[in-house]
């Protein structure tokens, strides 16, 4: 085998080339397999800045819940997060904080079964492109929403712990990441929605939309998370379910093929998220895709 | 402390590439603090004045150039080594003799003043020996920042190949500028000296301008203070770097003085450095990508190569796109100064056609080129481009004058590798 920087003969389990001092140790490359991969994510012999574990990650709840993101096809990384949160019933002790990013078989489980309406917390943020690290500002604002909306906490409130989280991310006006946002509190009764930007919730089958833009007429945000817009206010919305159905909160790199689209009607809610990101990528997978269905009324899930 | 003088690099660039895309360009900002001013001091400057005193230079012209030596002499700093040649058919030391250099107080530049106030003109040219003399006596300081000032009226006697050869030798050893006096001497030879010893080449076209000439010359050697750094540059496995020039303060290809680091990095040499700022152009070839994907298509360190000391680093990205409105977005820094180098290419084959008889050649690139230098506000680059050619404002046709005169062309061939910042209005987003 050979050093994959100066291609000098090296022993396999040398940690570093004896004849260029290169580390042989590093994480190795998706795309050539060198072992090359530097602190900042770039293969230091082909060049490929690597996928991160966010570019496809699908999370499912126990009552059927189902959560994906996805890169799409064109973006260099997927900066769309999304947290999916199961909580105790009304009047049962709520979710420890723990449990807020790293859903678990809850006991609430049992709570469901023994009556008291089941609920999840949903989020959706998405990175703004235009603004620098949003990977990292919408991972912190899903975190904190979903904690704070799982500890009990109103919706406006978690709103600007979402803000805060992703304003410490900024070192100047000049490097502000930024994201957009909607959440959910989901019971098959009441489903409470607050946002800002464009990402939406839909109820389904019938794909109404829950949500409204805050969009420009040319088509550019105008309320995102980020420290270049401290005082947003977020808008909210109550819906009452008509009956038994599925939350739908998904980003743009969804809803902007939904034109004409007929949502799957049968099947798990994990089976159905993935054919909806069939469906985006066929259509050409232009931005990040994540879509997060919520079954509720007891004929899904 | 303060002690390092601090240096940013700045890559300015449009990362995006249409899905067929495979050039990458990048303009780097290099930017020094200089340290300390009382660093400069600490920093060892050996310093090789060099003065044509072949037989063409009798008369008003070795006087001149008699007290410009002086007032280089003069203008070294407290401490700094140096040495004084005279320049003819084969190379002497002036001063201080004994085959090495001496540092400069008031004793010692009494003395070189004295032994060059005893100039005289006489004998031939043999450019290449002087730099020989000057590379000898400037390797006893390694650690020096390593300088020759080198002036001439004539053309070189030397064959090409010894001189070449001498060229060669000593590049990277030593930085030499160049200046020209009358017009006799040819810009090509003084340019091989100045491309070869990372140096600049200067017409001093009123001889008694001579002495300003050196005395800003030795100013700004004396200013440095960080001896011989380089650009190392990466590209992935599979791409190519078609060039690295810079771009600021004037024109200067470094694509040929690549030394390989390992098969994917080489060291491109950018000399000594004070407190100062210069821009370098550089475009990578890089394999077919898919759209969204990003590479580092190239990683920039500004390194001391003897000590390996990394001063600053920056990437230079691709990320392949369907999406136009990115890809076709232009940097106006890369278009700045892709338009700055076909300036001075036009001005060169421009000048090249025209000495060899083809008119029409001449003609197109000349006139193009006073075209391109009004646009980019070169206006004394225009100045003289129209004391060689004729352009009708009405239908921009353009003619070659009759009876240049030959100050105006040496002229014109020595700032054509001049350049204009990119003003600022034309920055845009």
């Amino acid at each position: 085998m050979s050093c994959p920087f100066c291609e000098a003969p090296v022993v396999a389990g040398d940690a570093f080339c004896e004849t260029c001092g290169h580390s042989l140790t590093s994480p190795a490359c998706t795309s050539c397999g060198a072992p090359a991969v530097d602190a900042e994510g770039y293969c230091e012999r082909c060049g490929l800045r690597q996928p991160t574990g966010r570019d496809h990650a699908e999370l499912e709840l126990p009552d059927g819940t189902a959560g994906i993101t996805d890169r799409g096809l064109r973006r260099a990384r997927n900066e769309d997060a999304f947290s999916l949160v199961p909580l105790a019933p009304r009047g049962t002790v709520p979710v420890p904080e723990s449990a807020a990013t790293v859903p678990r078989r809850p006991a609430d489980a049992d709570a469901r079964d023994g009556g008291g309406a089941p609920a999840v917390v949903a989020v959706v943020c998405d990175g703004v492109g235009s603004s620098p690290r949003a990977d990292d500002a919408s991972s912190a604002a899903v975190e904190a929403a979903a904690d704070a909306l799982a500890r009990g906490l109103t919706h406006e409130e978690a709103f600007a712990l979402a803000g805060q989280a992703v304003r410490k991310l900024a070192t100047g006006p000049d490097d502000a990441p930024a994201c957009t946002y909607v959440a959910a509190v989901a019971r098959p009764d009441r489903v409470s929605i607050c946002w800002a930007g464009d990402s939406r919730a839909y109820w389904l089958p019938d794909g109404t939309l829950l949500t409204e833009d805050d969009v420009a007429r040319g088509g550019e945000i105008t309320a995102w998370l980020g420290a270049d817009y401290p005082d947003v206010t977020p808008r909210t919305r109550v819906f009452t379910p008509p009956g038994p159905g599925l939350l739908l909160v998904c980003s743009d790199g969804l809803w902007r093929y939904l034109n004409g689209y007929a949502f799957p009607a049968a099947g798990t809610p994990l089976g159905m998220a993935r054919r909806m990101l069939r469906h985006a990528l066929d259509s050409g997978g232009h931005d990040n895709v994540t879509i997060c269905l919520i079954p509720l009324g007891g004929t899904h899930g | 402390m303060g002690d390092q003088p601090t240096f940013t690099l700045h890559v300015d660039q449009n990362k995006y590439l249409p899905t067929d895309g495979r050039e990458v360009h990048a303009v780097l900002t290099v930017t020094s603090s200089g340290g300390a001013p009382a660093d400069v001091s600490a920093t060892e400057a050996a310093e090789v004045i060099i003065v044509d005193t072949s037989g063409s230079m009798s008369g008003s012209k070795i006087r001149d150039a008699r007290q410009a030596a002086a007032t280089a002499v003069e203008t070294l700093r407290e401490g700094a080594y140096f040495a004084v040649i005279s320049g003819t058919g084969s190379a002497k030391v002036v001063y201080p003799g004994g085959g090495r250099l001496v540092q400069a107080d008031q004793a010692t530049r009494a003395e070189a003043i004295r032994a060059i106030g005893k100039l005289s003109a006489s004998g031939g040219t043999a450019i290449g020996e002087w730099l020989k003399l000057a590379g000898h006596l400037l390797s006893a300081h390694p650690n020096a920042v390593r300088h020759a000032i080198l002036m001439t009226d004539g053309q070189n006697n030397e064959r090409d190949s010894v001189f070449e050869s001498v060229l060669k030798a000593w590049s990277g050893k030593f930085t030499c500028d160049c200046l020209g006096i009358g017009t006799d001497w040819k810009t090509g030879e003084l340019r091989k000296v100045a491309e070869a010893l990372l140096g600049t080449v200067e017409f001093v076209r009123n001889q008694h301008e001579l002495e300003d000439f050196f005395r800003r010359i030795i100013q700004t050697s004396m200013s440095k203070t960080v001896p011989d750094l380089a650009l190392r540059l990466w590209v992935p496995q599979g791409a190519r770097l078609l060039f690295v020039k810079q771009v600021i303060p004037e024109l200067f290809d470094l694509t040929g003085k690549r030394v390989d680091v390992n098969p994917l990095t080489g060291d491109y040499p950018i000399g000594a450095w004070g407190a100062e700022e210069r821009e370098y152009h550089i475009c990578v070839e890089v394999p077919p990508g898919q759209a969204g994907t990003e590479i580092r298509a190239g990683w920039v360190k500004l390194v001391r190569p003897d000590t390996q000391h990394e001063y600053a680093k920056g990437n230079v990205l691709a990320q392949w796109t369907d999406d136009l409105a990115l890809s076709t977005r232009i940097n106006h820094r890369v278009a700045h100064y892709t338009g700055q180098a076909e300036l001075n290419d036009l001005i060169q084959d421009g000048l090249s056609a025209r000495a060899a008889g083809d008119v029409d050649g001449a003609t197109a690139r000349l006139g193009r080129a006073m075209k391109l230098a009004t646009e980019s506000g070169r206006e004394d680059t225009a100045r003289l481009l129209n004391r060689l050619v004729e352009v009708d404002p009405g239908d921009g046709t353009a003619r070659l004058r009759r009876n240049v005169d030959k100050a105006d062309e040496i002229e014109l061939d020595t700032v054509s590798v001049r350049t204009s910042r990119l003003r600022k209005s034309e920055e845009g987003s």
